[in-house]
């Protein structure tokens, strides 16, 4: 790992560890540190702060950080293998597929067992991707990043028209997943994330271990293969930790837009281009990022609370058109 | 290809019509108004040909028909119709002064928009008058497309690729402010919020009918006239600055044109996607013309896909009622796709 990537690991953890403080204190009653620790340290059933800490505030921390991390691995190595700076699961449509299968499945098939979500939302993260990249590559020029933007853009929309098809047919089985649709960390249970965690892992040690063969492959196939990278298979690889990420994310909080795409830059910009050391940068910061987040959707518009997904969306998109602007 | 020139009033203007796009045209006009009077027809209250004609007339079979025909599914067809025209003249417009085929007032963000601008109204100010709708939808959408442009035009004079990217992030930048605007308001007017967003005819009545038709009224000489200037614009700006056409303004003009369309279409029926995008198209598949003759073919096609995606969104699962917008999407995308795959120009752009 360079230099930067050193240093800046533990600045970053040391980060986390306050963000996470700072996101189980704040809410609509403040808890104070030192009784976060106590609830953390030295439990007292009796005590409500406690119970509040453990049980709400606690669980949620977690799955932001879990998510956080998982969204940024997968869109810097999107952005890696593909090199296009505009690539990230949400802009590629893969989000909105995982939603889409995970909606049909719990809506008509009544899969609500949390076992198969990851399942569900891999599949349609896998078919979607195949779709878009199959587009992009048919296309006359090649996969640009305009090409496979406006593919992502183009299957999202289909998607999307489908999954408010299904809305409208069956109210009441979609009612419960509505707030899911629009990437929340509220109230998810703790099943889910335990059927979730198996992905998120293997996609993150599958991540780590790619690291190199991506830092190889960004700087062009022919680049790679000089270097002695399989490039099919890296590719294929990448994808598979890439899908695995993103359906667990998608289980555990549904689909938060932009994520992806923000954080990898943020983490090239601090340790430059060797990708051993933006995937692991990149997990912590998006940890960071999404605990961040999280609060702001908590605090803002308090006593209502923005879903989260809607924050990264006004926070991303402004960053998608600047990086527009900027790289290309 | 046979073409008819006319020149009335001593040559003081002319056109040159093509037979075979006069044609098609008058077998769109037919087709559309075989959808209109089947969406006349059908419905939880089926009336005949023979009793939707003698409810026109004036002499309804029932007095019940009186209702249901001129209260509830003749604004509904009109007003379809007309949103439709307008969607398909607006992205027309867009495809011609951006010289690219992908554009689309619903992809760009300016329909986006004119949706927050209404919502917000919807949320913040529920009590507002019906009238002053589309005026806000139009100071939205021409928001959004300043800002677009601005943004996209300020390195190297507005490469096409970055206005339509670019229109994409504003897009979604957009959705989630609308999303936040909905979260926040009162659960009722979200409701109704919402209903409007998936771009649902079914809420209209009277006042869309007239203020849609007093729309049409007042952009049409616009239309008319814009047509030379689309012309020579759609040749390049070194074409058109040497046919003498003021480019610059005439762009803005155009562009605005094109804002106020979609934006007075999405006031009455909501962000309707993808009609902007593949009338136009299809209006060009169905005949080669001239500028002013592909404006009223395309005004024909967004017509009729509208009226079609809202009968058959009616019809196809009732009593649920699929949104127009739901059908359009579905149906549009694979066209753009088409478009994607086929378009030369996504490898200049």
């Amino acid at each position: 790992m360079t230099k930067a990537g050193w240093f800046s690991l533990p600045v970053l953890l040391g980060g986390l560890v306050l963000a996470f403080g700072w996101h189980i204190a704040v809410g609509a009653k403040t808890v104070p540190l030192h009784v976060v620790l106590e609830a953390l340290v030295a439990y007292d059933q009796s005590n409500f702060d406690h119970v509040v800490v453990t049980d709400l505030r606690l669980p949620r921390a977690f799955y932001a950080v879990l998510v956080g991390a998982a969204l940024a691995v997968a869109g810097a190595l999107m952005q890696g293998v593909t090199r296009n700076p505009l690539a990230e699961p949400g802009v590629l449509g893969l989000l909105t597929g995982a939603s889409l299968v995970v909606v049909m499945a719990v809506g008509y098939f009544r899969l609500v067992d949390p076992a198969f979500i990851p399942f569900l939302a891999a599949l349609g993260a896998t078919v979607t991707a195949a779709l878009v990249w199959g587009i992009a590559a048919a296309a006359p020029g090649g996969s640009t990043p305009l090409t496979l933007v406006l593919a992502g853009a183009a299957i999202t929309g289909f998607l999307a028209a489908f999954i408010s098809l299904a809305h409208l047919l069956d109210q009441e089985s979609f009612d419960r997943l509505r707030v899911w649709l629009t990437g929340t960390l509220a109230g998810r249970s703790t099943d889910v994330l335990i059927w979730a965690l198996p992905w998120l892992i293997g996609g993150l040690v599958l991540a780590l271990l790619l690291a190199p063969q991506v830092t190889a492959l960004a700087m062009g196939d022919e680049t790679a293969v000089g270097l002695g990278v399989d490039v099919a298979r890296v590719k294929l690889l990448a994808m598979l930790s890439v899908i695995s990420l993103t359906a667990a994310a998608v289980a555990i909080a549904g689909p938060m837009a932009f994520v992806g795409l923000v954080i990898p830059h943020v983490a090239r910009i601090l340790v430059g281009a060797d990708y051993r050391a933006i995937v692991p940068v990149s997990a912590v910061l998006g940890a960071v990022y999404l605990l961040v987040v999280d609060i702001a959707a908590r605090m803002v518009l308090a006593p209502i609370e923005v879903s989260t997904g809607i924050v990264t969306a006004l926070l991303g998109a402004p960053f998608f058109v600047w990086l527009v602007r900027a790289r290309l | 290809m046979s073409v008819l020139v006319l020149s009335p009033w001593n040559g003081r203007i002319s056109m040159r019509l093509h037979r075979h796009a006069l044609v098609v045209a008058a077998l769109l006009l037919v087709a559309l108004i075989g959808v209109s009077v089947a969406s006349l027809m059908s419905g939880s209250y089926p009336l005949s040909l023979l009793g939707v004609w003698s409810t026109l007339a004036g002499n309804p079979p029932e007095e019940i028909a009186r209702t249901v025909v001129w209260e509830f599914r003749f604004p509904r067809t009109v007003v379809s119709a007309i949103a439709g025209a307008l969607f398909g003249l607006s992205g027309a417009i867009l495809q011609y002064v951006t010289r690219n085929p992908l554009a689309d007032p619903s992809l760009v963000g300016v329909s986006q928009g004119a949706g927050l601008a209404v919502v917000s109204a919807i949320v913040l100010f529920p009590e507002m008058n019906l009238f002053w709708r589309p005026l806000l939808a139009f100071a939205g959408a021409l928001a959004v497309a300043a800002l677009i442009q601005s943004i996209a035009m300020q390195r190297t004079g507005g490469a096409t690729m970055r206005f339509i990217l670019t229109g994409i992030g504003v897009a979604a930048f957009i959705a989630a402010i609308t999303n936040a605007m909905l979260t926040y308001g009162d659960i009722d007017q979200a409701h109704a919020a919402l209903g409007w967003l998936a771009g649902s005819i079914h809420a209209v009545g009277r006042p869309e009918v007239w203020s849609l038709t007093l729309c049409l009224a007042i952009l049409t000489p616009g239309l008319i006239w814009s047509a030379r200037y689309l012309s020579a614009l759609r040749l390049g700006p070194e074409v058109s600055i040497g046919l003498g056409v003021p480019i610059r303004s005439a762009r803005i003009g155009m562009i605005t044109l094109s804002v106020a369309l979609a934006a007075f279409a999405v006031a009455a029926v909501g962000p309707l996607g993808f009609v902007g995008l593949v009338a136009p198209h299809l209006a060009r598949r169905l005949a080669h013309s001239g500028v002013g003759q592909h404006l009223l073919l395309t005004a024909l096609t967004g017509a009729l896909m509208v009226g079609l995606a809202d009968f058959v969104g009616r019809i196809a699962f009732a009593p649920v009622q699929i949104p127009a917008g739901i059908l359009t999407a579905i149906l549009g995308v694979p066209v753009f796709l088409l478009l994607i795959l086929k378009t030369q120009s996504t490898r200049q752009l």
